[in-house]
């Protein structure tokens, strides 16, 4: 049964009859709650995600970690298009990604990143491209939904909420919110084949300054009960001291 | 195979691959029609000796049996022979006219009258002497011109003779089991300097479709400042190839690599080297130093930190965080005190208002604030 199971983990190609609504191929997403609600359980090959939060920070690239080290494992490439900053080598190294399948593409942005993101997209088969489309209408990203489909790609679209006002052809969208206990909230807002179902509780994004290598392969996320109290100080409210503080400036 | 001295010529040992190429006739065809394809042009005649076959090459004849040489090549003019000027001088003195005219003496009076070369010659031609020619080495470099028939003023116009330069290099890659990885194409205009377009790619290769589509995308971002007159195409060095295997399914690690190697020459022709990179850690405890971009042909190499974000800003930013939770914190990171650029900070995790979970440090001394340096995206 091991055996089995672990197959599947790994193996992205495998079709599922039980899970398949649509004949949908999918990657497991590693996280077993988001997977139980995505059609054909976990995340759409040859299909755009979209991932929409309203503020950097909420754990929205490392929700990917799980998948893309199952990718580098196969020997796949994960490109990202025009990150917004320098992906942390020894991170995603911590999390089971290779970084010599990783590909960065800087551009000027605009309409030079969705270019370079659609060649990313159609080159080969296989791999993920994570992508920031600044401004895509709806036939820019029908493109690149066509595009991971040609190369068979996972799709990773990180949109502003402005967006999840907008229509979009990608296949799933899901949207990210701080949720309580430091954790994130994700709202699957659309999916094909599905009903959208209540949202889904993923724990925080970090994890404390303990050793963890030994769990960062299969489990990305550590347990909750495994964040040290001790380490968490008080709230500290700066609000009483003065004026309201700006938010940090993200370049 | 070997180039004789006074025309540009090629011989080709063609019994032998008659059941692949079809008679040497058929082959010779062949040979001028894909030649003529390529811009040059080429008369093929086939003989059983070498001589003999170039003899009767300009005439497109074929001949196919040794014992018809004497009788065919009989009408040929002296003059076409390859003798020297003072053989050739006596011969006309003599009255000789055409080949059949020496075939018929005896051998003894033509050494008598000419020395023992010129019986060697015709027996060479005849195939009674053994005529071996020295093999044909093809060039280490490759550089191949065309003159446009007409001038040329837009840069999508030029891709057309360009794909004939380029199916001519790879014809010749392949025929050498070479390949290249740096191409110049140099761009002659009637009365302005020449323009450059230099090709690099990131494994070598003999694929002229592979090279066609970099090329497509540096002529799209080329300024003509005239109209272009020649065109030519220089590779520099010739590698040595080594073919993969290609299964049918495009995925294994090694076409995967290929891949991601012809993507990353397509978007470095359009967008610039830099545009393209990997990433590796690099040996320093101050997070902003323990980075770099890297070659996608040089190995990574990092330390694992799980626990940090997936972020990194650029360079520590002084802000200011309203309304945030401590998560985790201090982790002191205390380095460089060597190249001045040192720094005490005391890192820690923080929740703002928001719900993002930043990484931020203040400074252990002197206290001025936080920092932002990363994020857990």
């Amino acid at each position: 049964m091991t055996a089995i199971h672990q197959l599947l983990e790994s193996t992205p190609l495998l079709w599922r009859g039980r899970q398949g609504s649509h004949g949908q191929r999918t990657l497991s997403s590693g996280h077993a709650n988001l997977d139980a609600q995505l059609p054909g359980r976990g995340w759409p090959l040859g299909a755009a995600t979209e991932l929409i939060s309203r503020s950097p920070g909420l754990g929205e690239f490392r929700l990917l970690f799980p998948a893309l080290a199952c990718l580098g494992r196969q020997g796949q490439w994960v490109i990202l298009v025009d990150p917004p900053w320098i992906p942390y080598p020894a991170s995603l190294l911590g999390h089971g990604l290779l970084l010599e399948r990783l590909l960065l593409v800087h551009t000027r942005g605009g309409r030079e990143s969705l270019w370079a993101c659609e060649q990313a997209l159609r080159s080969g088969r296989g791999g993920a491209v994570l992508a920031w489309p600044e401004q895509a209408g709806f036939a820019r990203l029908r493109r690149l939904q066509m595009a991971a489909e040609s190369g068979a790609k996972l799709a990773f679209l990180f949109r502003p909420e402005s967006a999840s006002r907008e229509s979009s052809p990608a296949a799933l969208r899901l949207q990210l919110e701080a949720g309580d206990r430091h954790g994130t909230l994700i709202r699957i807002i659309k999916c094909r084949g599905n009903r959208p179902s209540e949202p889904i509780r993923i724990s925080p994004p970090f994890s404390t300054y303990a050793k963890q290598r030994d769990q960062t392969e299969h489990h990305a996320y550590p347990a909750e009960n495994n964040s040290n109290p001790a380490l968490a100080g008080p709230p500290i409210s700066t609000a009483a001291a003065g004026p309201p503080v700006p938010r940090p400036e993200f370049q | 195979m070997c180039i004789p001295g006074d025309r540009n010529g090629l011989f080709l040992e063609a019994g032998a691959s008659e059941r692949l190429f079809g008679s040497p006739e058929r082959l010779g065809k062949r040979l001028q029609r894909e030649l003529e394809q390529l811009g040059y042009h080429a008369q093929a005649g086939s003989a059983p000796t070498p001589e003999a076959a170039w003899l009767i090459a300009d005439e497109g004849l074929h001949i196919v049996l040794s014992g018809h040489i004497r009788q065919q090549l009989g009408p040929l003019p002296l003059p076409r022979l390859h003798l020297d000027k003072s053989q050739q001088a006596a011969l006309e003195r003599m009255g000789f006219r055409q080949l059949r005219d020496l075939l018929r003496l005896p051998r003894k009076a033509l050494t008598r009258r000419f020395g023992p070369a010129l019986p060697d010659y015709l027996d060479r031609v005849l195939g009674v002497l053994p005529d071996p020619r020295a093999m044909f080495h093809p060039p280490d470099t490759f550089s191949s011109k065309l003159d446009l028939p007409a001038e040329i003023h837009n840069c999508r116009a030029l891709l057309f003779p360009l794909n004939r330069l380029l199916e001519e290099l790879c014809g010749v890659l392949r025929g050498g089991d070479t390949a290249v990885q740096s191409l110049r194409i140099v761009i002659g205009h009637e009365d302005h300097e020449d323009s450059l377009l230099k090709l690099g790619l990131q494994s070598p290769t003999q694929d002229a479709g592979r090279l066609m589509t970099v090329l497509r995308e540096r002529l799209e971002r080329l300024h003509l400042p005239q109209a272009v007159r020649e065109l030519r195409l220089d590779a520099p060095t010739l590698l040595k190839f080594n073919a993969g295997q290609h299964s049918l399914f495009r995925d294994t690690p090694a076409e995967q690599r290929q891949d991601i190697e012809n993507l990353a020459e397509r978007l470095q022709a359009r967008l610039g080297d830099e545009s393209v990179t990997g990433l590796t850690g690099v040996e320093d405890h101050r997070p902003e130093y323990s980075w770099r971009p890297r070659a996608l042909n040089e190995r990574p190499d990092c330390v694992a930190l799980p626990h940090r974000p997936t972020w990194l800003l650029p360079s520590p930013s002084r802000c200011a965080i309203g309304d945030y939770e401590i998560l985790a914190g201090p982790e002191r990171i205390e380095s460089g005190w060597w190249d001045g650029r040192d720094c005490r900070r005391d890192y820690f995790i923080i929740r703002d208002s928001h719900g993002s979970t930043l990484w931020a440090f203040r400074e252990y001394k002197p206290h001025r604030g936080w920092y932002l340096h990363g994020i857990f995206g």
